[in-house]
């Protein structure tokens, strides 16, 4: 198959995940074939995504035939998680897993808005495997490194005015990352300070963790490893408010499906392809 | 007649002559009115004649100079020049009527003839002078385009041709990192694979001392076939690349020349690290043809038809860093210690549930999601992994180091 290749698995955490709002495919005809992606505040444009968290939450919201949902939980948040009769073997795992266990997913974010303008985000699932807590270290840190390089990126990309010219088709390939960074920064108006603290947070936690790891080893190795895990206050919280919360209905759109933090109401959304993004630029200056 | 006559005049004014009116104007009469040639002809075959006259060689475009291939620096430059045609392309598209390589003493270039052009074609070996052709530039490469100005004049007289603009290099596989140069490699052949295309007789896996390489052979380069095993050396290939991968192609220009000696291939050792993010088709239990090895799909070779295989236990796998993907192959013995099973087992477990899927399942449980660092030759797309290990586990001191980073900017 030239030409080919496959889309890299970008690490976002959740916190970021949920922020977005803008995805658009990529392509000179605008073909429904053409891949999808997700842009993240940071500039991640992501088509597929990498998430080890735990799973906190399954549920089969489907009617006749199973629809498995899932809640993933990062250190700085949630993120919802769909497989259905698409991804049979995603959906069969998520289907057999206990709750709560440390899971990896890979899978494509989805954009969904609902008709009052709310934007819920999750994740269709490709692969859903059980893995260990070091796994999930290993992911806070990946992706900590990678936001932090994204971070970088748009501090560099704000310091370079926003090239007006559209670049010609040849030269789209080496400078497009620049070009994801600097649409982000216009799209979002990325706090980007606001970014590095939950990249600190998140790190800060996973140290909290491991130094409390090391206490217990010290101690006595723990019967039940799990229980060691501490959810950020955060997520405490929510888990608890979620307790209070009835139930979800099993049938119901895709809004109903989502809990209520999983929707954020936005003023203006913009979901266009490139064409449009061209007006948008000159709207803009 | 009046108008014409006054336009020549005029045009050679610019070039500061002064030729009386009743000179030009005889002159178009005769060619015009007793030799019925066209206004337009008659016209330029006036002009030239005076400026021929006044010593003023006749340009009809802006300027078309006479270069050197190697002097061509420049796109949207006419030119003049006189070359030998070294090979001939399969043209993409209709609106092109030949393209391929022509080139002089000091180097090579891409010609495009266009359809509309009208003009003759183009024979390989020969000599031509191009006039006014036009040079153009796409990244970075320049080309020449004859268009329906242009003109092709055969030449008795062969020009000598230097088949690459930076010559001729021999070269080790592993030096080779641009595309478009012509080298020479001395290269034992490690792998033929099938060939999907009409236009390529063969393909597969040359390589050295320093590591191997993909190789094209055109159909249209009319050579030999090179037989697994053995070592040649391979005369005047150029070099190609396809996301960020080198290959060489064999074309009408190319030699072989095969050599005694067993050339030694080595490998250029790889190291990736990152997430397994998927375990693909063709991995678990598989079946191989016992005559060549390749896998068998649905019990049949692509080589040998239908065979009885014999059973193997492999893993092509993507590994993913965040930015870039990495395919990994791994072996047997390397795929039974990863994944805890050895091949009897494997085909065993097969046996029971009447299904090869389940070693696949089995595989994805115990790989899928986790961290890896592999080493490894590199092999076209694939790094072929000689270890793999799962990531060390994070420590505090990890940690703490990159929350300073992270601080810090």
């Amino acid at each position: 198959m030239a030409g080919f290749s496959r889309e890299v698995a970008r690490r976002v955490f959740a916190e970021e995940l949920k922020s977005c709002n803008y995805s658009f495919r990529e392509s000179e005809d605008q073909s429904q074939y053409a891949p999808q992606y997700l842009l993240t505040p940071t500039g991640a444009k992501c088509n597929r995504v990498f998430i080890v968290g735990t799973l906190t939450e399954k549920d089969d919201i489907g009617g006749d035939t199973e629809y498995w949902r899932g809640r993933i939980v990062d250190p700085t948040g949630s993120i919802l998680i769909y497989a259905g009769q698409y991804q049979p073997e995603a959906a069969q795992i998520l289907a057999n897993m206990e709750v709560p266990a440390f899971v990896a997913i890979v899978g494509k974010p989805n954009l969904y808005q609902t008709e009052d303008g709310n934007i819920i985000i999750s994740i269709r699932a490709e692969s859903i495997q059980r893995v260990n807590e070091a796994t999930r270290n290993q992911w806070i840190v990946d992706t900590a490194r990678r936001t932090h390089e994204r971070l970088r990126a748009l501090k560099d990309a704000e310091a370079v005015p926003i090239s007006g010219g559209f670049s010609t088709a040849d030269k789209v390939s080496a400078p497009s990352t620049v070009q994801d960074y600097q649409r982000a920064l216009e799209h979002y108006h990325t706090d980007i300070e606001k970014y590095r603290q939950m990249v600190t947070r998140a790190l800060a936690s996973l140290k909290a963790e491991l130094m409390q790891a090391g206490d217990a080893e010290a101690a006595a190795v723990s019967a039940q490893p799990d229980a060691r895990i501490e959810p950020p206050a955060e997520v405490k919280e929510k888990a608890k408010s979620e307790a209070r919360k009835p139930k979800m209905k099993k049938s119901g759109t895709l809004a109903e499906m989502a809990e209520q933090d999983d929707i954020r109401k936005v003023d203006e959304v913009r979901i266009f392809g490139p064409e449009d993004e061209e007006d948008g630029h000159d709207a803009d200056r | 007649m009046k108008e014409l006559v006054d336009q020549i005049a005029a045009r050679l004014r610019e070039q500061k002559i002064e030729v009386p009116e009743e000179e030009i104007t005889s002159r178009l009469k005769k060619l015009i009115e007793d030799f019925r040639v066209p206004e337009g002809e008659a016209r330029r075959s006036v002009l030239n004649y005076f400026l021929k006259e006044h010593g003023v060689m006749p340009l009809a475009r802006a300027s078309s100079e006479k270069v050197k291939v190697s002097e061509i620096a420049g796109p949207g430059r006419w030119v003049e020049i006189e070359v030998k045609v070294l090979d001939l392309w399969e043209p993409a598209t209709e609106a092109i009527s030949q393209t391929g390589l022509i080139g002089d003493g000091s180097g090579s270039i891409k010609f495009v003839k266009w359809a509309k052009s009208g003009l003759p074609d183009l024979e390989v070996g020969k000599s031509y002078l191009l006039k006014r052709v036009v040079t153009d530039e796409f990244q970075g490469r320049f080309s020449v385009k004859l268009n329906r100005t242009s003109q092709i004049e055969p030449l008795e007289q062969e020009v000598e041709a230097k088949p690459g603009s930076r010559g001729v290099e021999q070269l080790k596989v592993a030096e080779i990192d641009e595309p478009g140069r012509w080298v020479d490699l001395r290269v034992k052949v490690v792998q033929l694979w099938e060939t999907n295309s009409d236009a390529i007789s063969q393909s597969g896996l040359i390589g050295d001392e320093t590591g191997s390489i993909k190789f094209v052979k055109w159909a249209k380069a009319d050579l030999p076939n090179i037989e697994e095993g053995k070592s040649y050396i391979l005369g005047n290939l150029v070099t190609d690349e396809f996301q960020g991968r080198f290959s060489v192609k064999l074309n009408r220009t190319s030699r072989i020349e095969p050599i005694e000696e067993d050339v030694q291939v080595g490998s250029q050792t790889a190291e990736f690290k990152g997430a397994l993010v998927d375990i693909q088709k063709g991995s678990g239990l598989i079946k191989r043809c016992p005559t060549c090895k390749r896998s068998l799909a649905k019990g049949v070779c692509s080589e040998h038809g239908k065979v009885d295989g014999t059973y193997d236990l492999r893993i092509k796998g993507v590994i993913d860093d965040g930015q870039r993907v990495q395919d990994v192959l791994i072996n047997r013995e390397t795929t039974e210690r990863l994944v805890g099973i050895t091949l009897d087992e494997a085909k065993k477990m097969a046996m029971e549930a009447l299904d090869h899927e389940v070693v696949c399942t089995l595989m994805d449980g115990k790989l899928v999601g986790r961290y890896f660092s592999v080493t490894g030759p590199r092999v076209d797309r694939y790094i072929l992994v000689e270890t793999i290990n799962e990531s060390e586990a994070v420590t505090i001191a990890e940690v703490e180091e990159l929350m300073g980073i992270v601080e810090v900017d």
